[in-house]
């Protein structure tokens, strides 16, 4: 049975935005220094530009985001990430500590909220554990577009006896419900474990409840 | 016949004249003002009551002597060359028009008068005469109300400071922050380089990479210098300031108020002639600080419109400095208020901002005021007396 192939290797960039020079190409040194892939822009919009459409959801990484910037703020820039569906994970650096607003961000969904002048290693494992988070989301979406893959290759009669089949019942159930022979049924639930790529009962009914 | 009459007559105006002595001498003695007589020469030929206890002196023991003694240098040096100076050319800068001086007590104190003089004319030699009032108080009056708006505005420039705490920490953190991370990577790169063979590169960015930390450690400096002076106890002193340099000053340090990285600042300079002005920067500073957190505040519900800061020459003289808004404005009932000390609409406000900014404005012989924006929000303008810099003399 052909088990899905190892997926190619993610190329993570941590996208970093700050209006202060310095702080920007500081961190960009600071990354470039362990390894870390990085890009730099010094305003939101800039980021956003860069990214447009439909690449913002295909990259893989993290971002740093300052909160306070001229034009489109870090909180706002969120927002804008959030509803274009991009799911980087986001990490704040503020200048000063800000406790409703470093709330606001974190209920929106920010790993971190860290404020400046932070340990470097401090960040540095912010930014590994951002990566990882992002790592695995990655994975389990490319897992998902795999199994509604193989969800869609079924034919309609499979689908059936494959709810039926999840819900518990028996070959014989079926049959009599479908008002087919237990042969037939038993002929299409062998496509089904085939075609969803599962050996067992036990396999089929976790594929099916991931979402 | 004709003689009884000729002698009565001359009885008549020997009485006038006895007549007009007596007048003179009371007006002498009832005049709160000092009134001095002199010849040619500055020899004190009368001397008054008031002058007497103005100066403390007894009558006796000033006429016949020359003016000087009355005088404190320089004007004690340079007195007999006014005189002379006067019967050669018939051209005085003080006849006719009174002027502050000093001058000088028995008892060695040195105080302010106004001085008016004129010349005795038609009289049988040549005389001057003087009318002299002690304006002490007025002096000190006027230094005390430069004083005490220096004190005012050291107050309400420290309360500013007290208020912006945060924003100072932002300000300083930058830097600070640019500098650890720049650190961290200099250390990565030594620990990483450590087995490579050829480290030239890896050297040449250690370098750079050190050069930009003592570079953001200045600026750092930067932020707590010119804090430093915006809150330090000081007196009032002008001093020649080009403009265009004092209003970028005013924004470095206006970003204490962390709501100005977000709305951002736009300029419109006047570049040629760059404007000199004979100012307190430290008090032209303030007011540009508070006009911008002024328009930060009016722009509560647009927090990424920018503050505009322009300037312009309105003729030879005069450049303008507006700050510029596009926030909810003044409505007409607040408009009349606009400058009474007291008067604000803000919930934590004191109401002593523009007071103290007009004050400011005026004591630089400018004037501060508004106008509604074009669409919407403020322009607060003041104008300040300026001249163009010549670069040459500026060196």
């Amino acid at each position: 049975m052909k088990r899905n192939a190892t997926p190619p290797v993610l190329k993570q960039v941590v996208h970093i935005i700050d209006d202060d020079e310095a702080v920007l190409d500081s961190l960009s040194m600071l990354l470039d220094s362990v390894g870390i892939k990085n890009a730099i822009y010094s305003n939101a919009q800039t980021f956003l530009d860069t990214h447009q459409g439909e690449s913002i959801r295909a990259l893989a990484g993290c971002i740093v985001l300052d909160v306070r910037m001229p034009g489109m703020s870090g909180m706002e820039c969120q927002q804008q990430l959030e509803q274009l569906k991009c799911s980087l994970p986001v990490i704040f650096i503020t200048g000063h500590g800000d406790v409703p607003m470093a709330v606001e961000a974190m209920k929106k969904g920010a790993i971190e909220f860290i404020q400046k002048p932070f340990r470097e290693q401090e960040l540095l494992d912010c930014i590994q554990h951002a990566l990882e988070l992002n790592k695995a989301e990655h994975e389990r979406a490319s897992r998902l577009l795999d199994i509604d893959k193989r969800r869609k290759s079924l034919t309609k009669r499979e689908k059936e006896v494959m709810q039926r089949v999840i819900a518990g019942q028996a070959n014989k159930v079926i049959a009599c419900d479908l008002n087919l022979s237990q042969r037939t049924i038993e002929i299409h639930r062998s496509n089904v474990m085939d075609k969803m790529q599962v050996n067992s009962l036990a396999e089929l009914v976790t594929l099916a409840l991931i979402k | 016949m004709t003689f009884p009459i000729k002698k009565n007559l001359q009885a008549n105006h020997t009485q006038e004249i006895t007549d007009a002595n007596a007048q003179l001498k009371a007006l002498l003695n009832a005049a709160v003002d000092a009134i001095i007589i002199i010849d040619h020469l500055g020899c004190i030929e009368l001397f008054n009551a008031a002058a007497q206890k103005m100066f403390g002196y007894p009558s006796s023991e000033v006429v016949g002597n020359n003016i000087r003694m009355l005088m404190p240098e320089p004007y004690r040096r340079e007195h007999d060359k006014y005189l002379s100076n006067y019967m050669e050319t018939k051209n005085a800068k003080i006849i006719g028009t009174g002027r502050e001086v000093k001058a000088c007590k028995k008892n060695g104190e040195i105080f302010p008068i106004e001085l008016s003089v004129g010349e005795v004319l038609e009289s049988s030699h040549k005389q001057f005469v003087g009318i002299i009032r002690d304006i002490s108080e007025q002096v000190k009056a006027r230094s005390d109300a430069i004083a005490n708006r220096e004190r005012l505005a050291h107050v309400t420039r420290l309360s500013t400071m007290g208020e912006m705490a945060a924003g100072i920490a932002h300000e300083i953190n930058q830097p600070l922050s640019a500098i650890s991370s720049y650190a961290q990577a200099c250390k990565n790169m030594l620990e990483r380089s450590s087995n490579v063979p050829d480290t030239i590169a890896q050297q040449q960015k250690l370098s750079i990479t050190l050069e930009k930390i003592s570079s953001q450690a200045r600026r750092a400096g930067e932020v707590i210098r010119r804090l430093r002076g915006f809150v330090k106890k000081r007196t009032a002193e002008r001093e020649y300031v080009d403009l265009n340099v004092l209003i970028k000053d005013s924004i470095e340090l206006a970003k204490v108020d962390t709501r100005l990285l977000d709305h951002g600042i736009s300029l419109s300079l006047t570049a040629s002639p760059a404007p000199l002005l004979l100012i307190d920067e430290i008090q032209i500073q303030q007011v540009l600080f508070n006009l911008i957190r002024n328009a930060i505040d009016a722009m509560e519900d647009q927090p990424t419109d920018q503050v505009n800061i322009s300037s312009k020459w309105i003729d030879a003289q005069y450049i303008e400095v507006s700050v510029t808004d596009t926030g909810y404005g003044v409505s007409k009932e607040n408009l009349v208020h606009l400058f009474h000390p007291f008067f604000t609409t803000k919930e934590t406000g004191m109401g002593m901002g523009l007071p103290i900014c007009q004050s400011i404005i005026q004591s630089h012989g400018g004037e501060l005021r508004h106008r509604a924006g074009i669409d919407k929000g403020s322009v607060f303008s003041f104008t300040l007396p300026a001249k163009s810099i010549v670069k040459n003399k500026l060196g």
